[in-house]
């Protein structure tokens, strides 16, 4: 173990006018307990990537010196959004990532893991789906994944900001307690929580320049505009808590469900004008569900939702740059065919301290700065009903405080506000609020022995035979076949190829839905092929000849696309990864970061979703217009490219970047059934070609 | 500066991911000139250069060898395990059209990221594809409808993949969301230079 030190550091990311860290000594010996604090911008972050190793010198200039970690994962480092971590289909394989990085064998990576979960206290089985975890599972779980690699030191950047109040402190006491023996750098710009358990508190000012270094209690009570501080503005609250006013919208005895589950029982909420409304309660509570449903993106399964016209409604996704549409900040405040007042427009750009910036691009203002454009954006519209979702998360006090100010703007015009929320200073700036409790506890259970750890494949909703043969010979399948296929010369020799195809697609397919979910487009485009060829073929257009041609050429498509689409029904992208890292030796690094990548491709499809509805509801196209789709898959890439980036150091302090030789947790094994397996795949490369002697 | 740092790993497989993702919206696209393609199939080609764009907008963003066919292969076997219509051939096409890209920026020896070499990878992306479409599915369609949809194949790769790859590309460096990559260094160099005046 060796100290920590940073030495005459200076950092200049290409991408800024000046270095984010200048001229930084810094020494941190063994075992101490640091907390980093200091206003948004001050350089937090960058010092915790200098002091993991993790600065990166193909993006800026680096001069002085910070040694990097002695081996893989050393260093363990956390970052603000735990989503960003997460690489893996399931909590198992989430843990092992670091050990399967340093190329530790099966039993030790089995060993870690279970230690490492265990540790920080994950409440999960083994082989559940880490995205679809909560943010306090997420963030254990992220720690996990840092253990399993048994660092030196751990580096937290404001690991419980996404977090309410409970969760937070409960994810707080775990980090300490796995800090023990441990050095411990932790950056927060709410620090008294920390205060107590740490022996040193550094505050940093632009360009990390150290403000004040010392004892945290003293140096604390020492800060002028102490960031402890709870800054607010006075609340212009109604006299009485008594709420009255005209109904904009309201809930009625609503049921909703998400995901077949019922998250909403007999919900009675009615938002008033003129008054701020905030929406409670733990994560898995339906906050998101009843936004959903308030917005009409859900229908209730039961009662009913009265709420303003389109063009009287607002929304603010908890992710500002989702709803962004324009080249400049002023554009994107009038960019909605609602918000027509320019002269309002340059009001709310001044109220917000964004009128400098009217000519900057959206996507380049600071989180706090995004937060206020997304919110005078929507106030453009002059809605009577302004939804938003999570507005004041991961801002520190004085940006949050901005964001109230506009609230306390909207509902002095007589607008309902509506948040979900879990951050205690805007409750309390509320008018109202509203707790969900949730119908069923999401995670654990009370009556269990304790999760488990055992790490096993990607579980499915219903076993088939498809299921035991490794992904490399369910391609095998596909593939044969499709070659096989190009022998159809006939429409009866495609229909007779078709033959073994129907007889096999049961073991493949898990429900009848399914199934036909997976075989309409092939019908589809084979039917289309079909049309085409009696069009546009050689015979004579529409005429019998070119109709059997037409029969022959929708066979023979189905017989080359369909055995592949059913085989690939049973694949997944971890198995399928295991397979090319682990069995054929595929380059590592590749496969383990492509497979990272298709896992998150639930993640982006919500993603997707979220910024065409942004999009839909500030009137700017429906679904299929070209500039809708255009506009958002702009903006995907830009989640997509943003959350590479933290999704790159995180990895890495998982010992990915040397991880050119990495062992896979689970075998790919080639049992009895795959022998099966290939005589299938190579009966289906033949026999068309058979078939077609059989009938010629 | 050919390894791929962890950053360009993901990035890559983040935009194949994200276009797999968005190309089940596309679907809609078809519907649009649904008409016209019942009645002259040839005329889908129009839209084939919206196929390739994984693979230009990688190579031009992240600007190391083999960047555009992962992206695509990544963007195809995600629609191919989702249960594209084309099963297999999705891969065989993912490959064409990676591969043509790629082979346009392998000509310059990866020196130039502009526009006309990303529209000649759209170019080359089309008449790979072409060729693979017209041995896997056109098997019987006549030679001359056949050279009038590589015509359409070659605009639409030249005009929705090059030149729509090369404005997003733009589109997205502007955004600052490329500043950690080669592409978005020119953007902040002019940003720095901004600044100083």
């Amino acid at each position: 173990m060796t100290d920590l030190s940073l030495r005459g550091l200076t950092w200049h990311p290409y991408s800024r006018a000046e270095p984010t860290v200048l001229d930084l000594d810094l020494e941190i010996p063994t075992g101490q307990r640091v907390l980093l604090a200091g206003a948004s911008g001050s350089g937090k972050s960058t010092v915790l990537r200098a002091l993991a190793g993790l600065l990166d010198e193909e993006s800026g200039e680096l001069s002085g010196s910070a040694p990097g970690p002695a081996r893989p994962g050393e260093r363990g480092l956390l970052l603000q959004n735990p989503l960003d971590a997460l690489v893996a289909a399931t909590v198992g394989r989430e843990a092992a990532f670091g050990p399967e990085n340093a190329a530790l064998p099966r039993e030790e990576i089995q060993a870690r893991t279970t230690a490492a979960l265990d540790a920080a206290l994950v409440d999960l089985d083994s082989d559940r789906a880490p995205l679809d975890a909560s943010g306090g599972q997420q963030q254990r779980l992220a720690l996990a994944g840092s253990l399993a690699l048994d660092p030196s030191a751990l580096l937290l950047d404001e690991p419980t900001s996404m977090l309410d109040e409970d969760t937070a402190a409960a994810v707080r006491e775990s980090l300490l307690a796995s800090a023990t023996d441990r050095t411990l750098v932790v950056a927060e710009h709410r620090i008294t929580p920390w205060l107590d358990h740490v022996d040193r508190l550094l505050v940093l000012d632009a360009q990390a320049r150290i403000l004040a270094d010392g004892p945290p209690h003293e140096i604390a009570a020492g800060l002028p505009d102490s960031p402890a501080a709870p800054h607010r503005t006075a609340p212009p609250r109604s006299d009485s808590r008594e709420c009255t006013g005209e109904v904009i919208a309201a809930l009625r005895g609503v049921d909703a469900k998400r995901g077949g589950r019922p998250v909403l029982e007999e919900l009675e909420i009615e938002l008033l004008g003129g008054r701020l409304s905030v929406i409670t309660g733990p994560s898995g509570s339906g906050k998101t569900t009843l936004l959903r449903t308030l917005l009409g993106l859900t229908s209730p399964s039961a009662g009913s939702v009265e709420r303003p016209a389109a063009e009287q409604l607002a929304f603010v996704p908890q992710n500002p740059e989702h709803s962004f549409v324009a080249a400049t900040v002023r554009e994107e405040v009038l960019a909605s065919p609602w918000a027509r007042d320019e002269q309002l427009a340059e009001q709310l750009l001044e109220r917000a301290g964004l009128s400098d910036l009217a000519q900057t691009h959206p996507h380049t203002l600071s989180g706090g700065e995004q937060r206020r454009l997304a919110i005078i954006a929507a106030l453009a519209q002059t809605p009577r009903l302004l939804v938003l979702d999570e507005p004041t998360v991961g801002l520190d006090a004085a940006r949050r405080a901005a964001v109230l100010e506009l609230l306390d703007a909207a509902r002095a015009r007589g607008c309902a506000v509506v948040a979900a929320t879990h951050d205690p200073v805007l409750i309390a700036h509320a008018d109202r609020e509203h707790r969900l409790s949730g119908v069923v506890a999401e995670e654990g259970g009370p009556c269990r022995t304790g999760p488990d750890r055992t790490i096993g494949p990607v579980p499915r909703s219903r076993a088939i035979p498809a299921d035991a043969l490794n992904p490399l010979v369910l391609s095998l399948i596909g593939i044969l076949a499709a070659v096989g296929s190009f022998a159809v010369q006939s429409w009866q020799g495609g229909l007779l190829a078709l033959l073994p195809i129907v007889l096999l697609a049961p073991l493949a397919v898990r429900s009848l839905r399914a199934g036909l979910l997976r075989l309409t487009p092939i019908l589809l485009s084979a039917a289309g092929l079909a049309w085409t060829t009696a069009l546009l073929g050689q015979a004579p257009p529409l005429s019998g000849e070119a109709w059997l041609l037409g029969g022959k050429e929708a066979a023979r498509i189905t017989v080359f696309v369909a055995p592949g689409v059913l085989a690939l029904g049973s694949v997944d992208p971890t198995a399928l990864g295991d397979a090319l890292g682990g069995r054929l030796r595929m380059p590592a690094r590749m496969v383990a970061a492509s497979v990272a990548g298709l896992v998150r491709a639930g993640h982006l499809g919500r993603q997707w979703e979220i910024i065409t509805h942004a999009r839909m509801l500030r009137g700017l196209g429906s679904r299929s217009s070209p500039r809708m789709l255009a506009g958002a898959t702009l903006a995907l890439l830009v989640d997509a490219l943003r959350g590479a980036q933290q999704q790159a150091l995180a990895m890495d302090s998982r010992g990915f970047a040397t991880a050119t030789t990495r062992t896979w947790a689970l075998p790919s094994p080639l049992r009895r059934a795959d022998l099966l397996g290939v005589a299938i795949a190579l009966a289906l490369a033949v026999w068309p070609l058979l078939a077609e002697m059989l009938v010629g | 500066m050919t390894r791929f740092r962890t950053v360009d790993l993901l990035v890559t497989v983040l935009i194949g991911a994200a276009f797999g993702v968005a190309f089940l919206g596309y679907g809609q696209l078809y519907t649009l000139i649904g008409p016209l393609t019942a009645a002259f199939k040839p005329a889908e080609g129009l839209l084939a250069g919206i196929w390739f764009l994984p693979a230009v907008l990688a190579a031009l963003i992240v600007r190391k060898p083999g960047a555009a066919l992962l992206a695509e292969m990544i963007a195809a076997v995600l629609s191919m395990l989702l249960g594209s219509q084309w099963g297999w051939g999705t891969a065989i096409s993912g490959l064409m059209q990676g591969g043509g890209v790629e082979l346009a920026f392998l000509l310059t020896r990866y020196r130039h990221f502009t526009l006309p070499v990303a529209m000649l990878g759209g170019i080359l992306s089309a008449l790979l594809e072409w060729g693979w479409e017209k041995f896997a599915y056109y098997q019987e369609m006549s030679w001359t409808y056949s050279f009038l949809m590589l015509g359409f194949f070659v605009i639409s790769g030249a005009l929705l993949c090059g030149v729509l790859g090369w404005a997003a590309g733009r589109a997205l460096a502007a955004t600052g969301a490329l500043d950690a990559m080669p592409a978005g260094r020119e953007r902040a160099q002019r940003a720095r230079v901004a600044a100083r005046t």
